[in-house]
């Protein structure tokens, strides 16, 4: 793939365009979901994609935990609005607050668990029901590193995944598998340069970003 | 490691807990010179009054209400806790429920199997917690039957396991848990966590009213109340704030009820007004909730956060009647 997501935290390459930079540059925003069962990689998948980090022992997200990453694709800046969400059933009557109005999901599981998948099905289900229609979905079959203690097979997700029209990958937050890659397809599909449609559209020219150092992308 | 070398401090705290990258060892250094001292004078006040033939630690008069904001000393906490909240007393009543409940002949394999995914990410960074997963185990589980309304939360592993680290008494942490959920913040962790929802609408009404201009930036950014304090109330800021902190908040939460937890919650947006104000966009403001005012100088200084939280003008009456407003007008968080 000829775009990389992030640069790892080394500062300044130079000529590499920053969203507040040339103008030439178009930039969008978007607001993405997490969903998925408890304990299948939520948060792990969110830290590795925007801080490059893996922790064994993931804290679980008590309520739901907000975070933004940047991207380049082509000439366009892609700002992520990362709504990560509590996996426990329970918590689901939060989950409607976080994925209306959302532009894109990444439903994930754990290759492991059986139970995982069958409630990923349903939050496909419920966000063709409730969120907005033109929603990207990814499907994420997180823990890929664990391939061989499987129970859900690739073709079987695959094949779901078609069927219903979500982009599909196996990931591993642990070693950072296919992480950049489901965001980054995400951002493909999405319409850009549609000001009417994009909830946000430009970055703010001064766009503060205490969060993290803007990646320089764009290489 | 460069943070430590000149500190007089260990970067684990006295809990066991590691202390942060950034913590601000120069601070903290500054803060406990003085508490250093406040503590011993607490500490021998609170022998004092121990030491009184026939205290009543359940009658919490004027005075003891005082001595208890002023945080009570860590080795009378546990039976202090236990006294003054009245979980002491239940527990009279109920003796073998703790020991009947871990000998039921089978637990509800979903429950445990949900229970034991969180034992190994419960406080992963506490240099002492490894050794006491098998009693938060115990406790959650046994919780977990006693209370099917409401099962196993998660959120309920990081309450139990620092009552577990500061009464180092798996019963006890039990009941202490179960006052908790029943009586401070019922219908909290239960499935449709019905009381949560109401309580962070009165919360956001509450900042509404006393610091507008910091509800305005949070609502023209776009956060919800929900992301930045549904942890706050169902964890009682365990795992959340530094845990000295954490445990003044919970002496109180003990003695008086759940309209500390508002009043911790309001000093958090109080204290921390200026830096939320200054946010210009929500990325900003989310880490600031996140991770920079759950560990900076204001709440690492526990006595004066608690000197905050009592600053403020909060009556349960009016708590009371934003409860029931918020009951009318279910649809708002």
């Amino acid at each position: 793939m000829a775009t990389t997501p992030r640069s790892g935290g080394a500062a300044g390459s130079g000529a590499a365009q920053r969203p507040n930079g040339t103008s030439q540059n178009k930039s969008c925003q978007f607001k993405l979901v997490l969903l998925g069962e408890s304990a299948v990689g939520k948060s792990s998948l969110v830290l590795r994609f925007v801080k490059g980090q893996f922790h064994e022992y993931q804290e679980s997200t008590i309520g739901a935990a907000f975070l933004t990453q940047t991207i380049c694709i082509e000439d366009t800046v892609v700002k992520f609005e990362i709504w990560d969400t509590a996996g426990q059933e329970r918590y689901h009557s939060l989950a409607p607050m976080y994925y209306r109005g959302a532009q894109a999901a990444i439903v994930v599981y754990d290759i492991q668990n059986q139970d995982s998948f069958q409630r990923a099905k349903t939050w496909v289900k419920e966000l063709h029901k409730q969120a907005s229609p033109n929603i990207v979905i990814a499907l994420a079959g997180n823990k890929a590193d664990l391939s061989n203690i499987r129970v859900v097979e690739f073709d079987e997700a695959k094949q779901y995944a078609e069927e219903n029209g979500l982009l599909f990958m196996e990931t591993s937050a642990k070693t950072g598998m296919n992480v950049n890659d489901i965001f980054l397809a995400i951002a493909k599909k999405l319409p850009k340069n549609d000001g009417a449609n994009n909830q946000g559209t430009s970055i703010r020219p001064n766009g503060n970003e205490t969060n993290r150092p803007t990646n320089n992308c764009c290489k | 490691m460069d943070a430590t070398a000149s500190s007089k401090f260990s970067d684990v705290d006295e809990y066991g807990f590691k202390r942060g990258d950034n913590f601000d060892y120069k601070a903290y250094s500054k803060f406990m010179d003085g508490y250093l001292k406040t503590l011993t004078r607490r500490r021998m006040k609170w022998e004092a009054i121990l030491q009184q033939k026939d205290f009543d630690l359940s009658n919490i008069d004027a005075k003891l209400k005082r001595y208890i904001r002023k945080g009570i000393p860590g080795p009378y906490r546990p039976d202090v806790w236990m006294k003054i909240s009245g979980a002491a007393a239940a527990q009279q009543l109920n003796p073998n429920l703790y020991k009947s409940l871990l000998e039921l002949e089978q637990f509800n394999k979903e429950i445990s199997d949900s229970i034991s995914i969180d034992l190994p990410r419960t406080f992963p960074d506490n240099i002492y917690f490894d050794t006491k997963k098998d009693s938060l185990y115990n406790i959650l589980i046994a919780y977990a039957h006693h209370n099917r309304d409401v099962g196993y939360c998660q959120g309920l592993n990081y309450i139990a396991g620092l009552l577990l680290i500061v009464t180092n008494d798996e019963e006890k942490s039990f009941w202490l848990l179960k006052h908790i959920v029943e009586n401070i913040v019922p219908q909290y962790h239960s499935h449709n966590m019905a009381n949560l929802l109401r309580d962070l609408a009165v919360f956001k009404e509450l900042v509404i009213r006393r610091v507008p201009a910091v509800n305005r930036v949070v609502e023209n950014m776009g956060l919800p109340y929900a992301v930045i304090a549904t942890k706050w109330f169902i964890c009682i800021f365990a795992e959340v704030l530094p845990v000295e902190t954490v445990l003044r908040i919970w002496d109180c939460v003990f003695a008086e009820g759940y309209k500390i937890v508002f009043r911790a919650a309001l000093a958090m947006f109080v204290t921390h007004k200026n830096a939320i104000l200054e946010c210009t966009d929500i990325a900003a403001l989310a880490n600031l909730f996140r991770d920079v005012m759950i560990q900076d100088s204001i709440v690492t200084d526990c006595h004066g956060f608690i000197n905050a939280m009592f600053a403020l003008r909060l009556k349960r009456s009016e708590l009371e009647s934003l409860r029931k407003l918020a009951a009318l007008n279910k649809t708002t968080t």
